[in-house]
């Protein structure tokens, strides 16, 4: 399994969110403002404006002292209402984990790799759901017992009861987050034999481009026939080749490569052999092509470890001396390394994606990496607790429920989908039409590929599948991609959480629903009748 | 609405209650720990049909816990996993995949296509996906263990002992890797863990051959056939795989160059196994007539008379049934393999292969051809001489033959117009293109 997220574009997020954040108060303030003066005529913009004063004074003046005591009120509630009983069902779970999760496998790394994931993904699916019912029943229930009178007939405003509330159930999620996550990574590591190997690589990610079997560019391998094809093979005995470049950061006197390729053989050959592969340092502005000195054999679906010295000695082939060079001084042009692969088997092949093969900086401990994925789970929690206090700051508890729940659904499977259906790519992009048209084409019997007839119906259809597909992009910017929050795989196969790939835009996608949530709930709650059970 | 109060209404309900619980009580009472203690409807059908789960095999409580509390959710949930099954495995994510399979028997202790399905996956899939032999062999073993895990779980049904043996015997006998599979079975390569020896959950001596593992299990497959019927193949075929394991054990020795006494005293085994035990084997015919395949003429009138039947009868059902399992066949191949001059001629043929590997051409040349003037020998005299078309024998023949041939080339000689066995030469010349090939990767 190989890991390799895409870099995260912080400009361009906080580009995206501020037009969002514009358009959207742009439209609430022109429907208020019309709403206002079709109500009440030129008195409307007076009450609008007064109601915009009235909310920058809520916000500017903010007392974190009543945002405390309701915080600690709702954190006493939650103990009260029994929240921390989620802590039996947890201890229960990892007394019998093991029973479940120990294998006939004798191989420590995939076993460690089930332990870690399962830790993780059980913390998760523990918290998410206590916290969820817990911020979606708080208010509405509040109101239902007129126990919030208490509170809003005191000088408190309503964005402080919602932040309020905000903070409270975040500091019960992160207590209990805190305490399992802990108990996690010492059960983890009291289960893991002393051979297994947990590790934290730091792994910094080259390009990857080809050469077919004549030496020319290419804009990938080949396909070997795999149902997936998440690697690229090149052909062995010819000139396909593998081309990475590397940025070059540092320069240690040992540079610690690793790779893990996957072989295929078209025919048996010297089965005792496993196949074999030849890494050349290139620079890319000479054209200075160093191989290292040994041939590595593939080990598939493992590691093979490559050291190279900062500096190689190589036979020249024009004038068969043997000379010597330095990694970054001759070998680096621009701040690139370039490494070439080519396998040497004719007729074999050597497949490969981007992220299996890297240059491996120095590991960190185990905990850095866990812990990290620990403060991605929390984060995702952060997130379910601001959606569930907005939620019920205008819906009742079990609609507010199952609104969240639906977005925690969404965000977390059906981002791809939507991606696949709003994909611009014409060769990505799913087949067959919208909604409508999918229709129409089973029941005329039609393939996905088939033009539709031209005429009014076909215009009708792709206009109302256009609509359609509009409010699918409204719904998929809406809604955010939870899938950046589950940083476990990395944990489990070895490899430290990547901070711009997955750590950043986590931090930047919950701190982006920050305001949003809070102007919601706060509007909500003001317009709210609370005398409505 | 109706006019009872509600002490009445209660009344009711109670009453109601104990005369529903009366039909529960009968269809599900447990069995008690005395024999007298029988149990409810439900515990009856169960103990008749040996249902329970101590019935079955081993108790897993694991198991037992998962499908309880999934209560009627076990198919969704079995489905969810297989299809996270297939998906790891075309993602080649195996340790996921090897968890899921584990996980998918957990809900589906009891179901034997599962077991048969998946331990199959691992022993001949996803070995297959690996490049390195040590590799593909600890995946065949996963499989194997596997079922294994299963037939302790199921140790009443005879499909999941003889798949276990069939791993052994024919995964680890018969792949293309079969000559380090086999050694990896006495000596695994993974020798920090195992210190040189096989792994003795799978061949608990530690260092005893793959197809006398196998017959053990078959043996055992063959034991439990009696009690409940096997779903695989005709009963005939599937009682003689203990004796096809021994055949092939001996016949495994002589591929991998070994011609000393143990060969010897392995084909003679197989010999006796074959003719004494399943050629003894009481079949059951479809004309309701009990034979047994190794029979003379006082055999055969015995049978017709035991079954009430012409001896015309038993004469057809015995060609029928000897048919089926090639009965005759292995038995001449035995009785001839047991002889000293067949052992005599593989040898000379193969240490003829290995002077002609070392260039020693001369040599090779001679010994070539005794060879193949000792296989003329014997399988020019009945009952032998219908030896004379087993495909085994005569790949082996045309490739002595091609070598003996090669070597006059090589030392530009001609080529002699008749030779031994130059009837097999000619008859199959249809083969010398795949021998052609091998040739040219010696």
């Amino acid at each position: 399994m190989t890991i390799q997220p895409a870099d995260f574009d912080l400009t361009a997020g906080l580009l995206q969110w501020g037009k969002a954040m514009l358009s959207v108060i742009s439209i609430f303030l022109g429907v208020a403002l019309v709403a206002a003066v079709a109500a009440s005529g030129k008195k409307g913009l007076f009450i609008v404006l007064d109601g915009l004063t009235r909310t920058v004074r809520d916000f500017v003046s903010i007392s974190p002292r009543r945002v405390f005591a309701i915080s600690r009120l709702t954190f006493k509630e939650a103990v009260r209402r029994k929240a921390l009983l989620v802590f039996v069902v947890f201890a229960v779970l990892f007394m019998f984990a093991s029973w479940f999760l120990t294998g006939e496998s004798h191989r420590p790394g995939a076993q460690m790799k089930v332990y870690v994931t399962f830790v993780l993904t059980a913390v998760s699916w523990l918290v998410l759901p206590v916290i969820l019912l817990l911020s979606c029943w708080g208010l509405p229930e509040d109101i239902r017992l007129r126990s919030l009178h208490t509170v809003v007939t005191k000088p408190v405003r309503r964005n402080e009861v919602v932040l309020g509330r905000i903070l409270g159930f975040a500091t019960v999620g992160t207590l209990i987050l805190a305490v399992m996550s802990v108990t996690g990574f010492i059960w983890v590591q009291r289960q893991v034999s002393d051979e297994t190997d947990l590790t934290c690589r730091v792994p910094v990610y080259g390009e990857l481009s080809f050469l077919d079997r004549l030496g020319a560019p290419a804009e990938k391998g080949y396909n070997v026939g795999d149902i997936i094809e998440t690697r690229s093979f090149i052909e062995g005995g010819t000139n396909c080749t593998a081309i990475w470049k590397f940025p070059i950061t540092s320069q240690p006197d040992e540079l610690r490569l690793e790779s893990r390729f996957e072989a295929f053989r078209t025919w048996k050959g010297d089965m005792e052999q496993t196949l074999r592969v030849q890494f050349s340092l290139v620079n890319g502005a000479t054209g200075l092509k160093v191989p290292l000195p040994n041939t590595v054999n593939v080990a598939e679906f493992s590691t093979n470890e490559i050291i190279v010295n900062k500096t190689l000695t190589y036979k020249d082939n024009n004038t068969g001396k043997d000379v010597t060079v330095d990694v970054y001084k001759d070998l680096t042009a621009d701040g690139i390394l370039q490494i070439h692969v080519q396998c040497l088997d004719r007729n074999q092949y050597v497949g490969m994606s981007p992220g299996d093969f890297f240059i491996r900086l120095a590991d960190r401990s185990f905990a850095t990496g866990y812990f990290k994925a620990v403060v991605g789970i929390w984060l995702l929690i952060m997130l379910v607790v601001m959606f569930s206090v907005t939620a019920s700051c205008f819906v009742k508890g079990p609609v507010a429920s199952l609104l969240v729940f639906s977005l925690i659904l969404i965000g977390q499977f059906f981002h791809p989908f939507m991606q696949k259906i709003l994909n611009e790519n014409p060769e990505e992009k799913l087949k067959g039409g919208g909604t409508f048209e999918s229709v129409y084409r089973l029941v005329r019997h039609m393939n996905e590929t088939t033009p539709l007839p031209e005429g009014f119906l076909t215009n009708t259809i792709q206009t109302v599948d256009g609509a359609l597909v509009n409010c699918l992009w409204l719904v998929q910017h809406i809604i955010p991609d939870l899938s950046t929050f589950k940083m476990a795989p990395y944990v489990a196969s070895g490899f430290d959480i990547p901070w711009n790939g997955s750590m950043l835009p986590a931090i930047v996608i919950t701190l982006g629903y920050v305001i949003p949530c809070l102007l919601i709930g706060y509007f909500s709650l003001s317009l709210r009748e609370l005398e409505a059970k | 609405m109706n006019n009872l109060t509600s002490r009445q209404r209660k009344t009711a309900w109670f009453v109601a209650i104990l005369v529903l619980l009366i039909p529960v009580v009968l269809l599900g009472m447990p069995a008690g720990n005395t024999g007298s203690d029988s149990g409810g409807v439900l515990a009856d059908l169960r103990a008749e049909h040996d249902l329970g789960e101590s019935n079955l095999g081993q108790i897993d409580p694991t198991s037992a816990t998962m499908n309880l509390l999934l209560l009627g959710l076990r198919g969704v949930a079995v489905n969810v996993l297989r299809m996270d099954l297939d998906d790891y495995k075309n993602r080649k994510d195996w340790a996921q995949m090897q968890a899921t399979t584990e996980a998918v028997i957990t809900l589906q202790p009891h179901y034997i296509e599962v077991w048969r399905f998946l331990g199959w996956n691992l022993a001949y899939n996803v070995s297959a996906e690996w490049d390195s032999v040590p590799e593909r062999y600890y995946w065949v073993k996963e499989g194997g263990k596997f079922l294994q895990r299963g037939e302790k779980r199921n140790n009443r049904v005879p499909e999941l002992k003889w798949e276990v043996g069939h791993i052994w015997g024919h995964k680890v006998g018969r792949s293309d890797e079969w000559k380090q599979f086999r050694r990896f079975f006495v000596s695994d390569p993974d020798t920090k863990r195992f210190k040189g020896e096989g792994d003795r959950e799978i061949n608990p001596a530690g260092t005893m051959d793959n197809y006398l593992v196998a017959k053990r299990w078959f043996v055992r497959s063959n034991v439990a056939e009696k009690e409940q019927d096997q779903h695989i193949m005709m009963r005939e075929l599937f009682r003689s795989y203990p004796s096809k394991s021994q055949i092939e054990y001996a016949d495994a020795l002589q591929r991998e160059g070994k011609f000393d006494g143990v060969t010897v005293a392995a084909w003679q085994e197989a010999y006796v196994d074959w003719t004494t035990k399943f050629g003894k084997e009481e079949i059951h015919t479809f004309n309701n007539c009990r034979i047994y395949l190794e029979a003379d003429e006082d055999d055969v009138r015995q049978m017709a008379i035991d079954s009430g039947v012409a001896e015309s009868v038993i004469l057809g059902e015995l060609v029928f049934y000897q048919n089926v399992a090639n009965y005759l066949h292995w038995r001449l191949l035995c009785l001839a393999e047991k002889e000293e001059g067949m052992g005599q001629a593989h040898r000379l043929l193969y240490e003829g292969e290995h002077l002609y590997n070392q260039a020693e051409h001369e040599k090779a040349r001679a010994m070539l051809l005794e060879g193949l003037q000792k296989f003329e020998s014997i399988l020019s005299t009945n009952p032998f001489s219908s030896l004379r078309s087993e495909d085994n024998l005569v790949e082996e023949i045309m490739w002595g033959t091609m070598l003996w041939r090669q070597t006059y080339l090589i030392l530009r000689l001609p080529v002699p117009a008749t030779f031994p066995m130059k009837d097999i030469w000619d008859k199959h010349q249809d083969k010398l293109p795949t021998l052609q090939s091998r040739f040219n990767h010696l």
